[in-house]
């Protein structure tokens, strides 16, 4: 059977990345595929700690973009549409959003989801007080208590942003806290962290909005009244997406050492790998094993091989023209403000906004916002945006 | 971005800290954003110094909304 791509990369974070542009830099057909944006949980991190080295920190905006057009430079074919199954074989088939492919190889590189606590009502309260981003939504939760439930360095790193601005930061490590010596000084020196050991999250209060939660520990339990939650627990690998590869109990993929898996045609990096450390360095080294791996499997007899060139490369794709037609039959004085729902984003965006009505004599201006900062624009109102509008105004940063 | 690939025209305003992020995104959807980029940070601004961020802003939007307007 004839594959699509010589490389199918599911995931386009640090490791998928990665992956993808080594491969292609060995001259592979690469198509790495995010149901997001690329970057993973780089896009969520504003400063990443002990990357490149301990101790130091990076940029993670600048780290992303420099990975992006690296591995666009590369010749990496980007496609923003989910991989909902991996029929692994000989002749790997990936069935997606967006239709069925075949690939040579595959590597998968799904992160892990984000935190949950698996308690009743939680889903309802993601956004109305539940996050999983100090950075994006931590400014929300100014002069009010929080509390964060974790036990690795990350959730250390979270608790500390949200020192800086919430009243009360309470972490609540399930077992004992794993993080470095030199985070339990940082959380002992700040005056509003406490950290509960054994401590379990048992319940979750608050109608439609959350005000707080039953905490038990070694033979008690007690109501905290918090506005925030941000849990770091309970994430889970992509699980049943590869048919018939083993799983650990946290469904990260399993491998017979290092990326290889039990199926030769394909491997696994970064965090979904089960006992991978979850640090953007150990991903980036993840995905440069993969890929190499990768390029290992299908290039057997060594030697530099063919390069081939994609010769649509570049050239926009056939639909999007037709896309371009789908906005609406709007006209420009149809303008419309779309808010990130950061601090200040929204008065930003207004203030921009109205000056532009006064220029261009605008009636009105429409407006929409992310329900939180952290959470994708919901597709329907992009959908609704583009047809009613002629021109959108929309925020991006903090 | 989505929204220029649906015909809407959708002027992003930047925080610099967030610009190699856009950029790159924008290379790997193959679409030229109109981008105006704003100083970071815009969350914990006072009322005045959210004013100059505005002032600013609209210096560059409004040349940039008038030749969308212009061009189409
Ligand atoms: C709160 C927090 C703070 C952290 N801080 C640091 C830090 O300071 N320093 C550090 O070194 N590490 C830090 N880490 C860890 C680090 O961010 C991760 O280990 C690393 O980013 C993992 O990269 P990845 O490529 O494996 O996965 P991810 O970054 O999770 O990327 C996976 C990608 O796959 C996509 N995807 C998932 N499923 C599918 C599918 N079915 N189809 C298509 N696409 C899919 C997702 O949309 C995502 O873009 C932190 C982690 C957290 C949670």
């Amino acid at each position: 059977m004839n594959s699509d791509w010589d490389l199918a990369v599911v995931g386009a974070g640090v490791a998928g990345l990665t992956a993808a542009r080594v491969a292609a830099e060995a001259g592979l057909r690469v198509v790495a595929y995010d149901r997001m944006t690329p970057g993973g949980q780089l896009v969520n991190l504003t400063t990443l700690h002990d990357v490149p080295e301990p101790g130091e920190v990076t940029s993670s905006a600048g780290l992303l973009g420099r990975l992006v057009a690296e591995a666009e430079a590369a010749g990496v074919t980007m496609s923003f549409a989910e991989v909902t199954r991996v029929r692994a074989g000989a002749a790997p088939r990936l069935e997606t959003s967006e239709g069925e492919v075949g690939a040579r190889a595959v590597v998968v590189a799904t992160g892990l989801t984000a935190g949950r606590l698996g308690l009743p009502g939680e889903e309802l309260l993601v956004g109305r007080g539940i996050s999983t981003c100090a950075g994006c939504d931590g400014p929300l939760f100014r002069g009010r208590a929080v509390a964060v439930v974790g036990d690795d360095d990350w959730t250390a790193e979270e608790a500390l942003e949200l020192a800086e601005v919430a009243t009360a930061v309470t972490v609540l490590v399930p077992g004992q806290p794993r993080w470095s010596g030199e985070r339990v000084g940082r959380l002992a020196a700040s005056a509003r962290v406490e950290v509960l050991t054994g401590a379990t999250v048992t319940a979750l209060r608050g109608e439609g909005v959350l005000s707080g939660v039953v905490v038990a520990t070694a033979g008690s339990e007690r109501e905290l009244a918090v506005d925030g939650l941000f849990p770091y627990v309970g994430r889970r690998g992509p699980g049943a997406l590869v048919d018939g590869l083993p799983t650990d109990e946290a469904g990260r993929l399993r491998t017979e050492g290092g990326v290889r898996t039990a199926v030769p045609t394909v491997f696994v990096a970064g965090d979904a790998r089960s006992a991978a450390t979850g640090s953007v360095p150990s991903a980036g080294a993840d995905g440069e094993a993969a890929g190499a791996a990768a390029v290992a499997m299908l290039r057997p007899a060594g030697g530099p091989g063919l390069r081939i060139v994609d010769p649509t490369f570049g050239v926009q794709p056939a639909d999007s023209a037709a896309e371009a037609q789908a906005g609406g039959t709007a006209d420009w004085s149809e303008v419309a403000l779309f808010s990130n729902s950061k601090p200040n984003a929204t008065e930003l965006l207004r203030g921009v906004g109205e000056r532009l009505q006064e220029h261009w004599e605008l009636p009105e201006l429409g407006f929409a916002s992310k329900p939180n900062a952290s959470a994708a624009a919901d597709k329907d109102v992009i959908d609704w945006l583009s047809q009613r509008y002629k021109m959108v105004l929309v925020a991006v940063g903090d | 971005m989505e929204l220029e690939k649906r015909g809407a025209v959708a002027p992003l305003l930047v925080t610099s800290t967030f610009l190699p992020l856009v950029e790159a995104q924008a290379k790997a959807r193959r679409v030229t954003p109109r981008i105006v980029v704003v100083p970071h940070p815009v969350g914990g601004l006072n009322e005045a110094e959210l004013a100059e961020r505005i002032e600013a802003a609209a210096g560059a939007l409004l040349p940039l909304a008038d030749e969308a307007r212009g061009s189409a």
